[in-house]
C-alpha cells in the first residue's frame, strides 16, 4: 500500500479534470500534509458527463481509490452539483457530499475548497497549491486540501488492482492510460467512451454514431476548449500535441459535435455570453473583460469587417493569466479558436450582412 | 524649558496634529472611494497617506510629551494611554487617550499589513474614522477652547472631514458595484 | 549575455492577487516598465521581474494590498 505513489508515478497517471498535472506529485503532497480530499464529481464543463458516470458505474472502485489515497485520515468529501443525480447517488451511498451551486466556476478546484471551508463556491487566488494549506485573499485560513477528479481517483484503484503494465498498455508513452471521453451534441448516440490518447478523433465520434455529412464544426473541451472544422476533426488525433496545434488540449474529455442547423457564430456567441455571465465577480479583468469580449464577438458576428475583427482580436489578448482562476483564459481560448475557425467565412460574408443597403438580389442569393 | 513654553508647544503641535490627521484621513477616503482615470493623482495620494501618517506621529508625540511635561495641569503617562484616568479634564483627555490607542493600533497593523489577515487589517482600519472623531472632539474641547483661531482650525477640520466622510458614503465606482452585483447571486 | 543574466537574477518577482485588486492603477505608475493598465484600470503585466527597490515601494503603495513579492 505504501508504494501506491510509486505505482501511480510509474503508471504516469495525470489529473483527468483537464489540467493533466502528474497525480503522483499531488497525492504525495496530500499524504505528507495530511490534506483533506475532495473528490470532484461535478462534471462542471459544458458537455462533461464522465465523472458522474464513474459514480454511477464504478462507485466501489472509486471508493477503493479514495482509501488508497487518504489511508484513513479525515473523511473525504464528494463534490457534486446540488440536486443532481450524482449527488443523490453519493448521498444514498452514505458519503459526505459537498453540494455545489449550479455555477460554471463553482466546480473549479479552489471554488470547491472555499465552499468546503464555509465560504462561497468561488475561486481563490492560489499563491501556492492549497494542498499545503494557505489563505483566502481576505485572510481566512485554508487547511491543507487536495481536489482530485473522480476519474483520476478511479484510475488509482485500477492501477493498484491491475498494475502499471495494464495501465500503460493504453494511450501513448507521453500520455499513458485509459481516459474517459464524453461525446455528445449532434450525434445519434451521445456516449461516455473509454478511450486513450493517440487514437483518431473520428474513432471516438464514430462510437457515438458518427459524423453526419452536414456537420461543419466539432468542439473539444467545452467552453474552456477549442473549435475544429469537420475536416480538421476527420484527420485529428486525440492527443495533446494535435490538440495543442489547434490551441487546446485534451481537457476534461469532452467532444461536442455542433448542430449544423444552428448558425455556428451564434452558438459560439451564446457560449461566450454564458461564460461572461458566469464570472464570479472577483477579478476585474474577468468581470469587465468577459462581457466586453462577448459584446465584441457579437459586434463582429453581426457586422463582420476589418474594424470589428481587429477590435475582437485586440480584446482576446487581454485575458492571459489575469484571473484568480483560469476562467477568463478558458473563455478567451475558446473565443480565439472559434474566431480562427469562423472568422474567415464571417469576413467573406461581409457584403451580405454588413450593410443594411445591400442590393436585394445579393440578399436573395444568400 | 519653561512650563509656559511647553504649554504653547503642546497646543501648537496639537492643532498641527489635528490638521495633518484630517489630511491623512481625507486622502485615505479619497483613495478608497475613487478610481480611474486618476492613477497619477492616486499614486501621489497613496504616498502622502502613507508617509504623512507616519510623519504626523512626530507632532503627536511632541504634543503628548509636552502636555505631560508641563506642570501647570496634571496629566500622567498612564492617562495618555488608559482612557478616563486623568484627574484633569477626565473625559476630554480620555478621548485623546482613545485616539492614541486607536492610532497606535492602526499604524502598527498597517506596517504589518502583509503579515496579518487582510480582514483584520480592514476592520481595524475602519476605526480611523473613530480615531479622527475622538481627536477632533479632544482638540475642540480642550486646548483650543479659549483660542478662537485654533478653535476655528479644529472646526474647519471637522467640517472638511465630515464632508469627505459623507462623500465616501455616497460615492461608488464600477469595481465595487460589479462585485456587489455578482456577489448577491447564488454562490453557496 | 552573462551580464544580462546577472542583472536578471537580481530582479524581484511580483505577483498580483486579482481578487484583491480593485484597479487603483498605482502600480502602473510605480512600476511603469512592467505594468500597463487596461481600459478599466486593471494591471496588465508585461513582465513580473522588476528592480527590488521599485517592487518594494510598489507593494507598499498598493492600497488594495493586491501587489505582492513572490
Amino acid at each position: 500500500m505504501s508504494n501506491i505513489i510509486e505505482l501511480i508515478n510509474a503508471a504516469g497517471l495525470t489529473g483527468r479534470g483537464g489540467a493533466a498535472f502528474p497525480s503522483a506529485i499531488k497525492i504525495k503532497a496530500a499524504k505528507e500534509n495530511k490534506a483533506r480530499l475532495i473528490v470532484n464529481v461535478c462534471d462542471g464543463e459544458i458537455g462533461a458527463a464522465k465523472d458522474g458516470w464513474v459514480v454511477a458505474n464504478h462507485l466501489n472502485e472509486l471508493l477503493e481509490g479514495v482509501a488508497l489515497i487518504t489511508s484513513g485520515h479525515a473523511k473525504p468529501i464528494f463534490a457534486a452539483h446540488r440536486d443532481s443525480t450524482t449527488a443523490r447517488l453519493l448521498a444514498a451511498a452514505g458519503l459526505k457530499v459537498l453540494e455545489v451551486p449550479h455555477r460554471y466556476v463553482s466546480s473549479e478546484e479552489t471554488s470547491l475548497i472555499s465552499l468546503a471551508h464555509g465560504g462561497t463556491a468561488r475561486p481563490m487566488t492560489k499563491k501556492a497549491p492549497f494542498v499545503f494549506g494557505g489563505q483566502r485573499s481576505d485572510g481566512k485560513r485554508i487547511r491543507p486540501t487536495v481536489v482530485l477528479n473522480a476519474e483520476s481517483v478511479w484510475r488509482v484503484s485500477q492501477i493498484s488492482r491491475r498494475g502499471v503494465d495494464w495501465f500503460r498498455s493504453y494511450g501513448t508513452d507521453a500520455e499513458p492510460g485509459p481516459r474517459l471521453v464524453a461525446v455528445g451534441g449532434f450525434v445519434s448516440t451521445p456516449s461516455i467512451i473509454e478511450a486513450a490518447a493517440g487514437i483518431p478523433l473520428m474513432d471516438l465520434i464514430n462510437l457515438a454514431g458518427g459524423l453526419d455529412p452536414s456537420v461543419r464544426f466539432v468542439g473539444v473541451g467545452g467552453l474552456g476548449g477549442i473549435l475544429l472544422t469537420a475536416d480538421e476533426a476527420r484527420s485529428a488525433i486525440w492527443d495533446t500535441p494535435t490538440m495543442k496545434s489547434y490551441g487546446g488540449g485534451l481537457g476534461p474529455g469532452i467532444i461536442t459535435v455542433w448542430d449544423p442547423r444552428q448558425a455556428a457564430a451564434h452558438t459560439a456567441g451564446a457560449m461566450i455570453a454564458y461564460g461572461a455571465g458566469e464570472s464570479a465577480g472577483q477579478c476585474g479583468p474577468c468581470m469587465f473583460g468577459l462581457p466586453a469580449l462577448s459584446a465584441d464577438w457579437n459586434a463582429f458576428a453581426m457586422h463582420p469587417g476589418a474594424d470589428s475583427h481587429r477590435r475582437l482580436q485586440n480584446r482576446l489578448t487581454l485575458f492571459e493569466r489575469r484571473g484568480a482562476c483560469a476562467h477568463p483564459d478558458g473563455v478567451s481560448r475558446f473565443a480565439t479558436s472559434a474566431l480562427r475557425v469562423l472568422g474567415p467565412e464571417l469576413l467573406q460574408s461581409q457584403p451580405y450582412f454588413a450593410g443594411g443597403n445591400q442590393p436585394t438580389e445579393v440578399l436573395s442569393y444568400v | 524649558m519653561s512650563s509656559e513654553l511647553l504649554w504653547y508647544l503642546s497646543r501648537a503641535t496639537g492643532v498641527v496634529s489635528i490638521v495633518l490627521l484630517t489630511v491623512v484621513v481625507v486622502i485615505g477616503m479619497v483613495t478608497a472611494g475613487r478610481r480611474r482615470p486618476h492613477a497619477d493623482r492616486a499614486t501621489i495620494a497613496a504616498g502622502i497617506h502613507r508617509w504623512l501618517s507616519l510623519g504626523m506621529t512626530v507632532f503627536i508625540a511632541t504634543h503628548i510629551i509636552t502636555a505631560v511635561a508641563e506642570g501647570y495641569v496634571d496629566i500622567s503617562w498612564l492617562s495618555v494611554v488608559v482612557p478616563f484616568t486623568s484627574g484633569y479634564e477626565t473625559v476630554w483627555i480620555g478621548f485623546g487617550a482613545i485616539a492614541i490607542d486607536l492610532l497606535v493600533t492602526i499604524i502598527v497593523t498597517s506596517l504589518l499589513r502583509h503579515r496579518i489577515s487582510e480582514r483584520y487589517w480592514r476592520g481595524i482600519h475602519w476605526a480611523s474614522y473613530g480615531l479622527w472623531l475622538f481627536a477632533i472632539i479632544h482638540g475642540f474641547a480642550l486646548g483650543t477652547a479659549d483660542q478662537p483661531i485654533l478653535q476655528g482650525i479644529t472646526l474647519a477640520c471637522g467640517v472638511v472631514g465630515g464632508l469627505a466622510a459623507s462623500w465616501r458614503v455616497a460615492v461608488s465606482h464600477a469595481d465595487t458595484d460589479r462585485r456587489q452585483e455578482i456577489k448577491s447571486q447564488e454562490w453557496v | 549575455m552573462s551580464n544580462a543574466r546577472a542583472v536578471e537574477s537580481e530582479l524581484a518577482r511580483i505577483g498580483i492577487d486579482r481578487v484583491l485588486c480593485t484597479g487603483h492603477g498605482i502600480c502602473a505608475r510605480t512600476l511603469p516598465e512592467a505594468v500597463a493598465l487596461d481600459e478599466w484600470g486593471y494591471p496588465i503585466l508585461a513582465t513580473d521581474a522588476v528592480p527590488p527597490a521599485d517592487a518594494k515601494l510598489a507593494v507598499k503603495l498598493c492600497p488594495a494590498r493586491a501587489l505582492f513579492l513572490r
